[in-house]
Order: C-alpha cells, then structure tokens, then sequence
C-alpha cells in the first residue's frame, strides 16, 4: 500500500486527559475515526465537546494522553517536538478562527509561507499561490497585510496557505466563526471547490448548522466521544 | 494544481527566514526597536569614549612613568631593586648582549630608545652642605631620547658626548646645595670595591621636572664619568628600554627572558615589566580601571535589563504568533531563534552606531586633547613618579574595538535568551488562544 492508499487520519482508542487544578478533565474519550483522503468532513458538537481538542491531537499540536495516531500512515503518538514539526509542516494544512495570519507578511507571503519552510523554490511558490488566489477571488490583493484585508478575506489568505503547501488533510476551527453569512457561504463554496477540484482532505471543528449541511461526512460529538458518524447527500 | 503526495523532501535549513521574520518584526515594533537601540547606542559610545580616554590617560601615565625610572621594559640583576647597590650590577657581558637582542629585526621596529645607566645612591656636597642623591651616569645621547628630563632644563644645557666632569642637578639639589651653572661640587657613593669614591663635578645644566623626588635628589652624569669615578668600566646597573606601545612589552619582555635565559638562570639578570619596576604606577593604573569597569558593568546591566524588558514584552504580546509558526511547521528551537536574532541584531546594529559614534568623538579630541586644566591645581599633580598632564588625549586601540563589540553582542546575547527561551518553550495550542 502506497502513501496515497492510506488514510488521511486515523485514530484508535484515543484519550486526552487534562489536569486542571489536581482534578482531571477529559475532553476527548476513546475514540477511533478513520477520515480518507478526499473528503470533507465535519466534527460537531457544543462547546465542550472535545472537537477542538481532537482536531489538536490529529494535528500534532498537542499529544494523546492514551491511543494511537496516524496522519497520512505515520504514528505520531511517539514522535518528538522536531518530528511533530516536520509533520505539520508535511502533512497538515491549518485554518484557525482568528485567521491567525503573520502581521508582518503579506497576503502573497503568508499564503507562501510553509512552502518556503519546505524549501520549495520560488517560482513554484508564486504560480502555487497565484493560481489559488485567482481561484479563491484574491487577485490583487497580493500585496497587502493582513491588518488592510477584511476578515474574510483573511480567513481566504488562511485557506491558500493551508491548501498550497500540498498537505494530506487541512484542518480547519471553526473558520465561518468570525465571518458574516455571506463571506461564510463564499469561503465554503471555496473550501468546497478545493476539496471537488484538488481532491484536498478538509476537517473542519464546527458548531455552523451551515457548515455541517455542507460537509459530506458529519461526525457528532458529545463529552469527547463520537456520538454518530454519518454519511450525508 | 492536483493534491498529491509528494516524494519526502530533504529538510531546508531556515535561517534565512528566521532572519527575515526577525527583522521584520523589529521594523513592525519600531518605536520600542528604537528607544531600545538608543541604549546600547549610548552605551556603546560611552564605552568606545572613555575607554579611548581611559586609555590615553594610563599611556600618559606609564609614558611619563617609565621615562622616569626604567622604561617599559628593563633589564638588572634581580637584587638591585631592593638593594640599589653597584655590586647588583649587570657585567658588561650582558649588557652587550641585551643591546644585541634589541637590534634583532623581530625587536628592533618595537623599540624607541635603549639606555643603559649606572645608578648608585650617594651624598652631594658643597660648602653649603650636604644632601643624599640618586646619581644616574648615562650616555648622553642615549638618555635623551629615553627620558624626558633632558627637556626639562632650565639653565644651562643636558650633558653632551664629550663632557667628563659635568653633572645635569636638579633645581630643588641646587637650592639645597647653594649652587649656580659653573659650580663645582662633589659627589660621593659606595664603589664597586666597596670604598667611598669622591668625584668632583661641575653644574652643566639645571633641570625642573616638577616631581619633588627627582627634583631635590637626581644628579645625571656622563656613563663614561661614572664607570671611572666608581671602577665599574662598562658595566651598568639597568639596560631600560622604551617601546613604541605598551601594549608590546610581553612580547619584549618575553624575547628577551629568552635570549637571557642562561644569566636569568643563573641569577646574573632578570627581564622587568613595566608593571613590576613600578609597582606603584601598576597599582593605581589597575585601580583606575577597576573603578571603570564597574561603572560601566552597572551600566550595562541597567541596559541589559532594559534589553529583557522590551524582547520580553514584544515576545509576550507575540504568543499567538510564536504558536501559529509552530503550527505551520516550525520548531521550538527555530521559534526561539527568531527572537534571539532579533535581540542579537538590535544590539550588533545599535552597538555599531554606538561605536562609530565613538570612534568619531574620540577622532575629534586626537589633535588637541581634552583640556581639563581648569580642574588642575596650579602646581603640577604627580604621583609614582608621573606628572599629570591636564590635557587628555584619547587612544584608539584595535583589540578595544573588539573587546568592545564582543561585549556588546555578549549584552545582547545574555538578554535575548531568556525571552527566547520564553518564546521557545510557549505551549502551541495556548498561545493561539491568546489575544492581547
């Protein structure tokens, strides 16, 4: 089986427990998800359910207190700092609800900037980014920081920079949280036509009715276990 | 722009981009980047300035010093600087053999003046009466460039090559004596067959050099003169040697302990710095730069405080940023780099300034000096056996420059590690909840 025959994600058995004062908080409670390549799925839930903290732990950002972790056929349970870095910046692709673009780059170079820590050269960067940006309804806004792009149009740059570095699953947080309903539907639409047209992998944490409908596979969570797991049309 | 995976790639290095987010943060903060380069920048153009100073000052010093007893480097038997007696006298054997080694090509560009003195402690008289002096016989022409005091006269004229009975007196010996230019006198010291020799002299010249000591109590006479009188022949007491630079007296000194290693073995010589033949004059160099750099180690500190301060507080405001570089592929370790760069390079540039500000300072007082004779007592100050000049000229030493930059890097680096330390070690998932 090559790399591309594996999944995604899976995850078997996987706890996360917190300390909090001596006292111990489980947010993520057994659980075993297989996500393939290609797909667009949603982990949903009410605040508290654990799904931030499951798209933490698939992502390599914080480690499983028990169980097992593979992104794209690789066990990152035992992996060090270095290798969890080298990971994220392989394999992973993040949207976060603030945006959480760099202030100091611009659209261009934010979008850029995991495939210039790839060493990936400059010219594929620019035509990677250009062909997304004109895809995504950026063009021209290249030049700009984050500080002079409204927040959809951030939250776009956010998507670019996850997508174009080529990961194996993008994880997204909550990303229609800060955004009106219309840049919501039009950063779904976008995320949507990625996901058809490139075959991109996207796992979105999300409590957006919206984003739920949208989602092909819905993945419910309730006191950190899956509660359903369900395909939709 | 199909998804696909790709082949594993080898791992870039990311100093460039580590470079680049460093600087572009300092650019984006560049108000505190400024406020904290004023610092340094100050602290580097202090340093530069009063230690050129500093360094002028003590050159003066040990200038004046040496030029009045041995020289930078000087060559006796090892008891007669405690015993000050004609027997601890070097054989004309070694002081060939010291002259020899100054002429080798590796010494020679070092050295300034070479003068070989016989000096016996002894009584002036006169039908006046009769003091205790220091008389120096000396080759005329050699002493002049050695020493200053040659300068000094104030009637009558230095000794001369051909002068026999000629003694140069000092001004507070011919007030004691009752003497006048063309007076005769006699001098009277222990010879080297232990007998008290007499010698009559005749005043030549009078000398005024400020220093009480040498003053009321230094007689030069001709070395000719004095190896007759006291049946020393060629021998002398100390071969003294004045050099280009201080800071080259451990490497003469080294030479010469080497070409003199057998006499040094045998007790027949022993090679002097500077600081060893007048204590005094080390003590109080020493002391001064002491003092010196306390001042500026607290003050370096106050700045190195502030450096932690504002890297700290640029790093505490940038937690969410310092997390998302780690979610998007960074490592801890590159995290902290970036603010380590950023401190290190805001001091290296800001210490640049502050030493090319410094150095032009220091460039401007070259000529004339720093005048701080208003602060001066109308008699001469003098210590150890060194006039005070009240004009400070600054000295300009490569190795400082170095010192200095490496200090100033040093500052940095010390101040940049704990905030990268901080900045290292944030936990990723926290540090992109944080909104500030």
């Amino acid at each position: 089986m090559t790399n591309i025959d594996l999944p995604a994600v899976r995850t078997n058995r996987v706890w996360k427990v917190f300390e909090q004062e001596a006292e111990e908080v489980t947010a993520v409670r057994d659980v075993s998800l297989t996500i393939a390549r290609g797909e667009f799925t949603a982990l949903a839930g009410p605040s508290g359910s654990g799904k931030t903290t499951l798209l933490n732990v698939i992502g390599g950002l914080t480690r499983a207190t028990r169980g097992q972790v593979d992104v794209a056929g690789q066990d990152i349970s035992e992996m060090t700092n270095q290798e969890l870095a080298r990971l994220r910046l392989e394999q992973v692709g993040f949207v976060f609800q603030a945006y959480n673009l760099l202030p100091v780059l611009t659209a261009l170079e934010n979008a850029e900037f995991p495939m210039l820590l790839q060493g990936v050269d400059a010219e594929e960067r620019r035509a990677r980014v250009q062909e997304l940006f004109q895809r995504t309804g950026m063009d021209g806004l290249e030049d700009r920081r984050p500080g002079k792009l409204s927040g959809g149009q951030q939250q776009r740059v956010a998507v670019v920079r996850a997508v174009a570095s080529k990961p194996a699953l993008v994880l997204a947080d909550e990303p229609t949280a800060n955004l009106d309903s219309a840049s919501s539907e039009a950063l779904l639409d976008m995320m949507a036509e990625l996901n058809r047209d490139l075959g991109v992998t996207f796992v979105f944490a999300t409590h957006d009715e919206h984003v739920m409908e949208r989602s092909r596979r819905l993945v419910r969570m309730v006191d950190g276990g899956i509660a359903s797991d369900e395909i939709q049309e | 722009m199909r998804q696909s995976q790709d082949s594993p790639r080898s791992s870039p290095s990311h100093v460039g981009i580590i470079v680049r987010l460093a600087f572009r943060n300092l650019r984006r903060q560049l108000r505190r980047s400024i406020l904290t380069a004023m610092a340094m920048i100050v602290g580097g153009w202090l340093l530069i300035f009063s230690f050129s100073l500093g360094d002028g000052v003590h050159e003066t010093w040990i200038d004046s010093g040496i030029r009045t007893s041995g020289g930078h480097v000087t060559v006796e038997q090892p008891e007669f600087q405690l015993s000050r007696k004609i027997e601890d006298r070097l054989s004309t054997n070694i002081r060939q053999r010291v002259e020899q080694a100054l002429e080798s090509p590796v010494i020679k560009p070092h050295v300034v003046a070479v003068s070989s003195r016989l000096t016996v402690t002894g009584l002036a008289s006169s039908s006046a009466g009769s003091r205790p002096a220091r008389i120096i016989a000396v080759d005329p022409i050699e002493e002049a460039v050695f020493g200053t005091i040659d300068e000094q006269v104030i009637d009558g004229r230095y000794l001369e090559p051909g002068d026999e009975l000629a003694g140069y007196v000092g001004r507070g010996l011919i007030d004691a004596l009752d003497l006048r230019l063309g007076s005769r006198f006699v001098v009277q010291a222990q010879d080297t067959e232990q007998e008290i020799a007499g010698q009559l002299l005749r005043v030549v010249g009078i000398f005024e050099t400020g220093l009480s000591e040498l003053d009321q109590s230094v007689i030069h006479i001709p070395l000719v003169t004095g190896g007759a009188w006291l049946g020393s022949g060629r021998d002398v007491t100390n071969v003294g040697v004045v050099l280009t630079d201080s800071e080259i007296v451990p490497v003469v000194t080294a030479y010469l302990e080497r070409d003199l290693d057998t006499s040094i073995a045998t007790g027949d010589a022993k090679v002097m710095d500077w600081q060893e033949s007048n204590p005094p004059l080390s003590a109080a160099i020493a002391i001064d730069n002491f003092g010196n750099y306390l001042v500026y180690g607290i003050l370096f500190i106050i700045i190195a405080f502030g450096i932690v301060n504002t890297v700290l507080m640029s790093v505490l405001h940038r937690r969410r940023e310092f997390g998302v570089l780690q979610a998007l592929g960074l490592t801890p370790g590159e995290t902290g780099a970036i603010v380590l760069v950023e401190g290190l390079s805001l001091t290296a540039i800001s210490g640049c300034l502050g030493v090319g500000l410094g150095l032009l300072t220091t460039w401007y007082f070259f000529g004339d000096g720093l005048d701080l004779s208003s602060l001066f007592p109308d008699d001469n100050m003098e210590f150890s056996g060194v006039v005070i000049d009240p004009y400070v000229y600054p000295l300009f030493r490569g190795t400082r420059l170095a010192q200095v930059f490496a200090f100033i890097l040093f500052i940095g680096a010390v101040a940049s590690i704990y905030p990268a330390v901080r900045a290292a070690t944030i936990n990723t998932v926290e540090a992109m909840k944080f909104d500030r």
